[in-house]
């Protein structure tokens, strides 16, 4: 689900973005000097509503740099980062924090429940810290869709990797944010849970409009993506549309991975 | 591998900083405790015993019979050179510049200067007759002459004048009270109305030994109802008399003293333990590049000996400092008056002993565990230690084998007034709590963690976050519940102290102040009203004396009170109730001379012949008293005589006092005062004193918790940073960050200071009915308001001890979660 487009302009001013998260002059530079690491190195990009997109690039390219920008998690050096109309580079690091929580969702590689909470805790997590409750509803199809409802009661440390990674998928997609950003979400996996998670991801977009947004370095993964950004020394180096896995494998072959 | 060490010491400096102070603490504790005993045995020696220190032998009645007729006897035994007859009397005195006469008491000075004692502040000792040396408390000064008013055996009144040759300095002689003192030569003593010599004091010849002259006086007394005692002797007794109640204030510090090594002990051992934890890896390391487990070992317990040696030197200056201050403090005007320090060499080297020793035993588990870190240990990341490890399970055993026989202990002590054993069993049921509390607590953190639950989703994460670590959170814990029992055993065993001394004096001298008129035209009716309005004076009541013929047919001095009136005079009735209409309060004497009992009823035949029947109620007395009105219907001449005063608790007693004796003086020439006012303002000062030691202690104990819950928020931030990362990431702000920090040890240190303070009210109530249960009746008060701000102050302080680490906490990016 996506924030409402509104049905009327206002003359003069740009026409709304159908864009869930764009970018534009994107560099972030690690260190400085001689030593300095450009990891993105002016990137625009945008990545329109109720798609599915994946970043790919060799390692080091730049993707987890740009995913972190994007996600409000890390400041770009410079450049803007808008979502939807708000643009992420000028917010404070509370406004930022508020930001996240209640519209963007996130599933990382690894670590991406706390210990301490059981799986339903960690669900409802970021809905509980933004103050707002869980529509019951909603929280039970996701619940179910994602297989976990005699699972809920458990801790991550009771759960298996694909389990805890539905988990996280539950989490992102509960509070219906503007976009989900993934950052290898099947990295740990073995390839029947990874496929598993991908599938889920994947229908969220076809059914609820869901925006996602994944890095990721593997090709079969890219594949249940609509489009595929590719990344190389923190430039943007190609897209594929509706791509496969043989025609991503021969893209970053291209690009030298 | 010794460079290591000194090396390790050295980088974690900050860190031994909890277990230093934790020694410093308690042996500080102890060595001010015994330097503090000494020092009052050693003032009370000077004060009390100095008249018998200066002589060889003292010969003292048994009987209460004067000894005058031994003294020739000893004036002859070979090898003494002179006796002394120590003869007394009370007389009322006029000095110059004061209206009012106060109650002298006066001893004879020894005519051979061998046997004088006196410390002079100022001129010399009477010679002759006419001479008097007086004590500070006089006010007067030496060429001043003072009036004095004697009553020979007929009750007439005569009054002889005396000049102020010198003024003693009493030192702090707890005998010297309210009363001035005055020193006068043996004749005048007699000339005064003498009472029988109770004591002689015998001065040897030259380089002769005390033992040997009392055993040769021993001899040539035989027979007779006499003690013969040295001189030091005499003087250690008297002492000791005076001192009861600083040894069991003696006592009951040494006590918590030997719990405060118990705690710093423990305080110790967890410091070490968590040290070591943090240390894993690099001990690790160590093993891997080829140090063996003993080596290990022998490090750990060499950091430990240096750590010891050194803070438990640290904690003797600290507790001779200590000692110093609480002497300043109190002055030589108390009930236990200390003058500079008497440090006993065992206090030092016990001090020096006990703080090494206890630091080595604490370290040896710690140590061996450290031996126990697998070199491999450096190549992976450290694990959280089980609940259920063997070790938690021994240390149930132990801790319940520990205080079932020792609470059973305590128990009986406390019922048998056995202070050794209630003190045994309570160090060890303490010991046994502490080995329990490590299983306890975890628990009690996570069933409180869920009461707080609404506290929102951060007290939630906290309340899981604290107990993720059961062990340190354990360990952090009870080195704060050690210290909050502590301090609350003293506060609330401080406080029942207070009550029960002030209860027991209370009962024994339930009036303040006494004004006695002393004349038989009685005193003005306006006296009690005036002496009332005095600043410092709560409140009055004026009794009238007469004549009233008892059932043995002698007409005695019979007192008349206001019941109403006195009510809010008298301190307590327990020993001296008041009398309502038809009730006669008998002194005890009346019990075998005129046969009456308690309960029953006695005849009292007025002037005019008429017989009344009262009943009969037995107190404290001097004087049958009877109500104003029923005296007044035996005895129509009965006039006002005496006033009772009760001071103000706050008042200064002797500045009050020296109001009273000169407002009662303008008015009757002849009024005395007397009353032991003082004494109770002095015991107020030395618990007051006792209560900041106890403070200050707290103090320190909040310091070293303090340092225990940073340094365990510190660890557990480098652990979880990841995981705060992750929070950052999914929502939590920075503020948040900071309150679950700030959550996760106000839980820990709130669940220590409750438990603790449960545990210290216990032990403080029984500590003072098993120490006092022996002296007497118990008063037990609960400070609430003290032990409240307990609570409230350490879990405050875990509070403080989690801003620095909550800061660190709050500054972790939230791409630190990606970065695993
Ligand atoms: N915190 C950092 N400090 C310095 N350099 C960094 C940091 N994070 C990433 N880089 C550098 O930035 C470049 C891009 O990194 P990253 O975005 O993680 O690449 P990818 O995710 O595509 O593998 C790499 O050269 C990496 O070394
Ligand atoms: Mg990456």
């Amino acid at each position: 689900m996506s924030a409402p487009v509104p049905v009327m302009t206002v003359p003069g001013e740009p026409p709304p973005t159908t864009d869930a998260v764009r970018a534009t002059g994107l560099t972030r530079t690690y260190g400085r000097g001689a030593t300095a690491v450009h990891a993105l190195a002016g990137v625009d990009v945008a990545f329109a509503r109720g798609a599915f997109t994946a970043i790919m690039g060799p390692s080091g390219s730049g993707k987890s740099t740009l995913m972190h920008c994007l996600a409000g998690l890390d400041a770009p050096t410079g450049g803007q980062v808008f979502l939807g109309d708000t643009e992420l580079t000028r917010l404070r690091d509370d406004q930022l924090t508020k930001l996240r929580r209640e519209r963007i969702g996130f599933v990382f590689q690894s670590f991406n429940l706390l210990p301490v909470l059981d799986a339903r805790e960690n669900i409802v997590l970021p809905m509980q810290l933004a103050g707002r409750r869980p529509d019951p509803a909603w929280f039970d199809a996701v619940v179910a869709r994602l297989g976990l409802r005699d699972r809920l009661r458990h801790r991550p440390a009771e759960l298996s990797g694909g389990q805890q990674q539905r988990v996280a998928v539950a989490r992102a997609l509960l509070s219906r944010p503007d976009v989900v950003f993934a950052d290898e979400p099947t990295g740990n996996l073995d390839s029947r849970s990874g496929a598993e998670v991908l599938d889920l991801l994947r229908s969220s977009v076809r059914e609820t409009g869901q925006t996602v947004v994944m890095v990721t370095h593997d090709p079969s993964a890219a594949a249940y993506a609509d489009r595929v950004v590719l990344l190389a020394d923190g430039r943007l180096a190609g897209e594929i549309d509706s791509p496969t896995a043989d025609t991503v494998l021969s893209a970053l072959r291209g690009l030298g991975a | 591998m010794f460079r290591v060490t000194l090396s390790g010491l050295r980088a974690h400096a900050a860190r031994l900083v909890a277990s230093t102070v934790a020694i410093v603490i308690a042996v500080g504790f102890v060595v001010a405790t015994l330097t503090l005993s000494e020092t009052t045995r050693d003032t009370m020696l000077e004060a009390v015993g100095a008249r018998y220190v200066s002589a060889e032998v003292v010969v003292t009645s048994t009987t209460g019979e004067p000894v005058d007729g031994v003294a020739r006897e000893i004036a002859g035994v070979p090898g003494v050179q002179a006796v002394d007859l120590a003869t007394s009397t009370s007389v009322q005195a006029l000095v110059p510049g004061r209206s009012g006469a106060q109650y002298l008491l006066v001893d004879s000075v020894a005519e051979d200067p061998a046997l004088r004692w006196q410390q002079l502040a100022d001129g010399a000792l009477p010679d002759r007759p006419g001479e008097a040396a007086v004590s500070e408390r006089v006010g007067a000064d030496v060429g001043d002459v003072i009036t004095v008013t004697t009553y020979a055996e007929d009750g007439v009144e005569e009054s002889s004048q005396v000049t102020v040759v010198g003024v003693v300095d009493l030192g702090g002689d707890p005998g010297a009270g309210l009363n001035g003192r005055a020193f006068v030569s043996g004749d005048q003593v007699q000339a005064w109305g003498a009472l029988g010599p109770s004591e002689v004091r015998v001065a040897g010849t030259g380089g002769t030994d005390a033992d040997a002259l009392a055993a040769t006086v021993r001899d040539a007394l035989a027979g007779q109802d006499v003690d013969v005692r040295t001189g030091e002797e005499q003087a250690v007794r008297e002492a000791e008399g005076l001192t009861g109640d600083a040894e069991v204030l003696t006592l009951m510090l040494l006590v918590f003293g030997t719990v405060a090594l118990l705690v710093a002990g423990l305080v110790i051992a967890n410091t070490f333990a968590v040290l070591l934890a943090q240390r894993t890896r690099e001990l690790a390391l160590l093993r891997c590049v080829g140090a063996t487990a003993r080596q290990i070992r022998r490090s750990v317990l060499a950091e430990a000996a240096l750590t010891g040696v050194a803070a438990s030197a640290l904690g003797v200056g600290v507790g001779i400092g200590l000692a110093a201050l609480v002497s300043a403090l109190v002055g030589t005007d108390s009930p236990i008056p200390l003058a500079g320090v008497s440090v006993p060499l065992s206090a030092v080297l016990g001090g020096l002993a006990v703080g090494t020793l206890t630091t080595l035993v604490a370290a040896l588990a710690p140590a061996r565990a450290a031996t126990r870190v697998a070199p491999l240990a450096a190549l992976r990341p450290l694990d959280p230690a089980p609940l259920r490890s063997r070790g938690g399970l021994l240390r149930l055993v132990a801790g319940l084998l520990l205080v079932v026989p020792g609470a059973a202990a305590m128990a009986l002590g406390t019922a048998e007034s056995e202070v050794l054993l209630s003190v045994g069993g309570g160090a060890l049921s303490f010991l046994g709590v502490v080995l329990l509390a490590q299983r306890a607590i975890p628990p009690v953190v996570a069933a409180t963690g869920r009461l707080v639950r609404s506290g929102g989703v951060t007290a939630r994460l906290a309340g899981g976050n604290a107990t993720r670590n059961p062990r340190r959170t354990a360990a952090t814990a009870t080195a704060l519940l050690i210290g909050v029992t502590l301090t609350t055993a003293m506060v609330v065993g401080a406080a029942s102290t207070r009550a029960t001394a002030q209860a027991g004096l209370a009962a024994q001298y339930p009036t303040d102040v006494v004004v006695t008129g002393n004349t038989d035209d009685g005193i003005p009716a306006a006296l009690p009203g005036r002496l009332a309005t005095i600043d410092g004076v709560r409140a009055a009541a004026g009794l009238s004396a007469g004549g009233v013929t008892g059932p043995d047919g002698y007409e005695g001095w019979t007192l008349g009170v206001d019941p109403a009136q006195a009510a809010p005079v008298l301190r307590s009735t327990d020993d001296l109730p008041l009398p309502s209409e038809g009730t006669a309060v008998l002194p005890w004497w009346t019990v075998e001379g005129w046969g009456v009992e308690d309960g029953g009823e006695v005849v009292l035949t007025g002037d005019d012949g008429a017989a009344r029947t009262f009943t009969v109620a037995l107190g404290d007395t001097d004087h049958p008293l009877l109500t104003t009105a029923d005296l007044e219907s035996l005895d129509p001449d009965a006039v006002a005589d005496t006033v009772w005063l009760r001071l103000d608790d706050g008042a200064d007693q002797a500045d009050v006092v020296d109001e009273i004796t000169d407002v009662a003086g303008s008015l009757v020439p002849t009024a005395s005062v007397s009353g032991l006012a003082s004494e109770r303002a002095a015991l107020d000062e030395v618990v007051d004193v006792l209560l900041l030691i106890v403070t200050g202690l707290l103090g320190v104990a909040v310091l070293i918790a303090l340092i225990g819950v940073g340094n365990t928020l510190a660890l557990s931030v480098v652990e979880r940073r990841q995981e705060n990362g992750l929070l950052r990431a999914l929502g939590l702000t920075r503020g948040q960050v900071r309150g679950l920090l700030a959550w996760e040890a106000t839980l820990v240190a709130g669940v220590a200071a409750v438990l603790g303070v449960l545990l210290g009210a216990g032990y403080g109530l029984i500590g003072v009915a098993s120490v006092l249960g022996g002296q007497g009746e118990v008063v037990l008060s609960f400070p609430w308001l003290q032990v409240a701000a307990i609570v409230v102050v350490a879990t405050v302080a875990g509070l403080v001890a989690s801003v620095l680490p909550a800061r660190r906490a709050a500054r972790i990016p939230p791409v630190a979660a990606l970065a695993g």
